[in-house]
């Protein structure tokens, strides 16, 4: 099988993930059957409205259990409002409406008798630049656990520790985590997020754009990250650079305009999308 | 294996909780429930501001409607014979409310070109580690109470006007100006200063562009485009001014009169915050007196209020012209 | 325009308004400049011995055998001046004389009736006894002296008369020597001149050295001590010292006062030199010491804050602001909240502001007007309470007044925490009152102190509003909440125009209204510095 033809990190620990039909160890392989009744997060026809303008129209896509797809397109073609419409954190912003349905395992999040904590505990969010509260580096990640009732400090040790252990921020920061998260580096804080958002073990851990505010050796342990978090959780990752997107995801989405334009593996948006706008963007010719 | 049976080994071995993403209705009402109550107390709470207002424009209207029913009004705004405790009482304000006015005026004439060009320093003409050094002096100003100002005018000023002078009494209309635009002059200058400084940067360097100097920048340029931010800092100013209280007790001399002739500044006058401050405590609850002494609380009111709103229309305008510029 | 004279206009209008900020600056050192220098006096000033010995007597300070020790050395100076003008007095004063003649001749007539002399015998000798009173009491009336030395050389001829010899009558001889001795350089002619001038001396060591031991203990405190402070009795001595006389320079001008030495009031006398003696012994005999009267700020004032401190004024301040921001705070930070969170730009959310920027422009005397209709005459009694002005209705009053204070800084702390965390903390499952609760409010929270602090500090500065609903001048330290207080704000304006006696000790009026101020400054110091410590949280640590 040939090898990708885009760059890939030099690094030892990074899995290619171009290499599609090579079973990695824990990895599952993965059908690119989009009727598969297991996906994780169905779009159907989804349209979500900021007053009268449409953020994103009539997506139709479904992500599968235990991937990493990415979500590429130029600014403003909506891959930011979709990503946020999942866990709908979309509601802070007011005058919005939807349409269509946004499936999570086969319920409307935009029912309206979602429980919206659940929904937010089994669906995870990485922001574009690094917020954690100002708080120490273990309430930070103890607060998600909090919240669901998780009352003993043993327990919220154990969490913890997992947590920063999964982020690879373990050893970074185990010889003091009552020092504040704020004293930390924009890539420690960025790892701290995720960890955070580890700790209340959820389904779906989404990213928007998790690395644009980081330089590149932070960058790129986040990627290595993602890689290692992959086997376990079902990764949404929003992303402006291509070269990220190849590096890292199994399938690709192509967003333009608030139009789901192609949405195929890794390798066939990149080296033979079917759509002529998918082909102009890969390659650099707009965008 | 199939796809499903893998995602649930790997759910159970993660050890994650399926939770339900459908709320039970009981939750459902509970969060209705909540969020509704919730929100209807701190409604509740914050109109506590607008139950204030409201109590305090009632309760002064209400204590001042006997006098108003019983009294000729206009004579009431026009006679300039204040005697409320002789026989017959006589309740003619116009002394009083000229006072008001003419120790405010009188005030403004110094601050306001003062505070204004305070501002402009501030905003234009230094650099911003000086500002820092400066603006404190600014608060510390602004933060001295007003009995503190009264004692020295009183004990300062007060003897060194009648030195100086040769006035005949140093508690008058020129003490009770000074000191009152020394304490409008910090609310000139931050609010001015405040919407000067938000006049974008590329006006300024529009007009330096076309080769204007500094002098000529300000005032063709920015201080017409800040003008209604000015405007509302003078009208805070002349709120400040009009509403003070224990200065103009201590400092203006009391005595119930116009002065005559009007630019006379040594001469005591009187105005409506001292006049009320002064006379309640003596006054019998329920007497004639007692409610004229409300009667004047309403029209300081109903000034300070109309103050109130045209400033705000100008700092609201002042606002809008930033949004489209 | 020519250049020139553009740049000219430039030049001059920078310089003109880098001059109005530096009037600002001296604007603010000539308030606070002399207040804070004379104020500081209250509690940093040289002290006499009049004052240890107050401050023991009142407050049980000090040692009392150092104090005694002091006193005693003092007490040698003060004796000894007290000597002489006594002696003098006796020289103007005739009275103690003429009663001592009387005495004399009472005391003869009750000898002779109890040696049972009767009849012709006893009106025999009543009658010398009576022609040598009536003789020294001619003596001591005139003011002739060749006179007086006649009369009393003339009584002499009685003194070996068998009837009065070995009587008590000889006391009329050993007064009339003593008359001789004082009146001989005296200049009669003078006495009531000399008895004005003494009168106003001696009333003025009085103040200087506190009252004599052998008079009554004065009723008012103020008059049972010197002059406590070296300052007071420097003007005394400047008082004993020089006299003040006013003089017609020329016939249109006022006249004009100048000073005589008092010393030429009583040339020629013995007296003369007791003014060199009290001049030059001054320090002896008040020996000032510098004092740091840090308890200024404990004590108790007292009658017209003649001596004492601030003490009651600076604990009425504090529960007054106190109980004011127990009520503020609540309400303030929630309806802060509330704007924040659950805006929409309807006509409520207009009217509720349009509330707040009202009541932020209200006169203070106005809500004076208000704490004294509403609390006082209409809630009080509703609650079945007293319907008087108290504590719990002057705070309630100052409450409304910082409301709008504490709504705007709390709005500004907690608008000012960044979405991010809000977005950070609903993505991880929590509610909105959760996430407010326990993300957004702690982050606000030093915002939120900020504007607590600023708001103490514009309530510990009122006075309109508490005129009538709860301030008093003079009391006692309030018991419950339904007494009225003294505080810092209504004492300082007390004293400086209400209060005839706190003329007399100015740095008392200073001293009150520097405390005010100084209180309010390092409350606002400490608001900044909150705030400085805020943007280095924020950057994190």
């Amino acid at each position: 099988m040939p090898t990708s033809v885009l760059k890939k990190s030099d690094k030892p620990q990074v899995k290619s993930v171009v290499k599609i039909t090579d079973a990695p160890q824990n990895k599952k392989v993965v059908k690119d059957d989009s009727d598969c009744k297991c996906a994780i997060v169905k779009a159907r026809d989804f349209c979500f409205y900021y007053g009268s303008k449409a953020g994103v129209k009539n997506i139709n896509m479904d992500i599968y259990p235990c991937t990493v797809t990415a979500i590429i397109g130029p600014s403003g073609c909506g891959k930011s409002t979709f990503l946020r419409s999942i866990n709908r954190i979309n509601d802070l912003i007011p005058h919005t409406r939807t349409e269509g349905k946004l499936l999570i395992n086969d319920h409307d999040v935009y029912d309206k008798r979602t429980n919206l904590v659940n929904l937010r505990q089994k669906v995870g969010m990485v922001f574009q630049k690094p917020n954690p509260f100002p708080k120490s580096i273990f309430d930070n990640i103890a607060y998600g656990p909090k919240l669901q009732g998780i009352k003993s400090r043993s327990k919220h040790q154990q969490i913890v520790e997992e947590s920063l252990k999964a982020a690879a921020l373990w050893d970074e920061v185990k010889d003091d985590l009552k020092k504040s998260a704020l004293a930390l580096s924009g890539g420690q804080q960025q790892r701290l997020c995720i960890a955070r958002a580890l700790a209340t073990k959820p389904d779906v851990l989404l990213m928007d754009e998790p690395c644009s505010a980081l330089d590149p050796i932070a960058t790129g342990k986040i990627e290595d990250l993602i890689g290692q978090l992959q086997g376990d959780y079902t990764i949404v990752i929003v992303t402006h650079n291509m070269q990220q997107a190849a590096r890292v995801s199994e399938r690709t989405a192509f967003f333009c305009l608030g139009e789901l334009i192609e949405y195929d593996l890794t390798a066939n948006i990149f080296r033979n999308p079917s759509i002529k706008q998918t082909e102009d963007y890969v390659t650099g010719r707009f965008g | 294996m199939d796809d499903t049976a893998l995602y649930n080994e790997i759910k159970s071995t993660t050890g994650r909780n399926d939770r339900s993403l459908v709320l039970t209705p009981f939750e459902d009402l509970k969060g209705f429930l909540a969020c509704h109550l919730g929100r209807a107390l701190l409604f509740l709470i914050t109109c506590s501001s607008v139950l204030a207002v409201f109590l305090i424009f009632y309760f002064v209207i209400r204590e001042s409607i006997p006098f108003i029913t019983h009294n000729d009004i206009s004579q009431f705004l026009t006679s300039q014979h204040w005697y409320p405790e002789a026989e017959p009482a006589k309740f003619g304000a116009l002394s009083i409310i000229v006072g008001s006015f003419y120790v405010t005026i009188v005030s403004l004439l110094f601050a306001v070109p003062v505070g204004i060009m305070a501002a402009v320093f501030l905003s234009d003409v230094v650099s911003f580690k000086i500002r820092e050094f400066i603006k404190p002096v600014i608060e510390i100003l602004a933060a001295i109470p007003s009995v503190a100002y009264g004692f020295f005018a009183v004990l300062v000023l007060s003897p060194w006007l009648q030195d100086k002078f040769g006035f005949a009494t140093g508690t008058n209309a020129l003490n009770a100006s000074i000191v009152l635009s020394i304490m409008a002059l910090p609310t000139i200058i931050s609010v001015a200063e405040d919407s000067i400084s938000s006049v974008g940067r590329e006006l300024r360097e529009g007009s330096y562009a076309l080769g204007a100097t500094r002098f000529e920048t300000i005032f063709k340029v920015i201080i017409p485009s800040a003008h209604s931010g000015i405007i509302a800092a003078v009208i805070l100013g002349m709120m400040r001014a009009i509403g003070e209280t224990m200065v103009v007790w201590m400092a203006s001399g009391n005595a119930s009169q116009i002065p005559t002739p009007w630019w006379d500044l040594s001469q005591s006058v009187r105005t409506m915050t001292a006049s009320i401050a002064g006379e309640m405590g003596e006054t019998v609850k329920g007497s004639e007196h007692y409610y004229s002494l409300f009667t004047i609380g309403v029209l300081l009111l109903i000034l300070t209020f109309t103050l109130n709103i045209v400033s705000e229309y100008f700092l609201i305008s002042a606002k809008k012209k930033l949004g489209k510029a | 325009m020519k250049y020139s004279l553009r740049e000219t206009c430039d030049k001059t209008f920078t310089v003109m308004t880098a001059l109005s900020v530096i009037l600002l600056v001296v604007i603010l050192v000539a308030v606070l400049g002399p207040m804070i220098s004379k104020g500081i006096t209250a509690v940093f000033f040289k002290s006499t011995v009049e004052f240890r010995r107050m401050q023991n007597d009142l407050h049980d300070r000090g040692s009392i055998e150092k104090i005694d020790e002091q006193i005693a050395k003092a007490n040698i100076h003060r004796d000894y001046i007290y000597s002489k003008i006594d002696s003098f007095k006796m020289g103007i004063d005739t009275s103690f004389f003429k009663q001592k003649v009387k005495q004399i001749y009472r005391q003869f007539g009750n000898d002779l009736k109890s040696n049972n002399i009767k009849g012709t015998e006893l009106s025999d000798r009543r009658k010398v006894a009576r022609q040598i009173r009536s003789d020294l009491e001619k003596a001591f009336a005139s003011l002739d002296k060749a006179g007086i030395i006649e009369l009393i050389d003339g009584i002499d001829q009685h003194k070996t008369d068998h009837r009065i010899t070995g009587t008590v009558a000889m006391g009329f001889y050993d007064l009339a020597d003593q008359y001789k001795a004082i009146i001989k350089d005296f200049d009669l002619s003078k006495r009531q001149q000399y008895a004005e001038s003494l009168g106003q001396v001696e009333d003025l060591l009085i103040k200087l050295y506190g009252p004599r031991p052998e008079d009554p203990m004065p009723a008012l405190i103020m008059d049972r001590y010197g002059a406590t402070r070296y300052d007071l009795a420097c003007q005394l001595l400047d008082k004993i010292l020089w006299k003040e006389h006013w003089v017609q320079q020329s016939p249109d001008q006022p006249m004009v006062s100048t000073k005589l030495p008092r010393v030429a009031d009583f040339e020629g006398t013995e007296i003369e030199d007791i003014f060199f003696y009290i001049e030059d012994n001054f320090q002896q005999s008040i020996i000032p010491k510098a004092t740091i009267y840090w308890q200024y700020f404990i004590d108790d004032s007292t009658s017209g804050h003649y001596f004492g401190g601030v003490g009651p004024e600076i604990l009425g301040t504090l529960i007054l602001t106190v109980l004011a921001m127990a009520f503020v705070f609540p309400l303030g930070v929630v309806a802060a909240a509330y704007l924040v969170e659950c805006t929409t730009d309807n006509i409520v959310m207009k009217i509720i502001r349009l509330s707040i920027n009202t009541l932020a422009g209200v006169p203070s005397i106005i809500f004076g007007l208000f704490g004294l209709a509403f609390f006082v005459l209409f809630l009080l009694p509703f609650f079945g309470g007293p319907s008087k002005p108290c504590i719990l209705a002057a705070s309630m009053t100052l409450a409304v007044l910082a409301l709008p204070v504490m709504i705007r800084a709390s709005e500004e702390a907690i608008r000012s925490v960044p979405q991010s965390y809000k977005e950070a903390s609903l993505g991880l499952g929590a509610g909105r009152f959760r996430t407010f609760v326990q993300v957004t409010l702690p982050a606000a929270m030093p915002g939120i102190l900020t504007g607590v602090i600023l708001s103490l500090s514009r309530v510990a500065g009122e006075t309109a509003p508490i005129l009538f609903t709860g301030a008093c001048a003079f009391g006692s330290i309030p018991k419950s909440l339904f007494a009225q207080t003294r505080t810092l704000s209504y004492g300082s304006y007390d004293i400086a125009v209400g209060d005839k006696i706190g003329m007399l000790v100015p740095h008392k009026q200073y001293g009150m209204v520097v405390t005010l101020v100084l209180l309010i400054i390092c409350l606002n110091a400490l608001a900044i510095f909150f705030r400085a410590k805020i943007f280095r949280r924020l950057k994190g640590h």
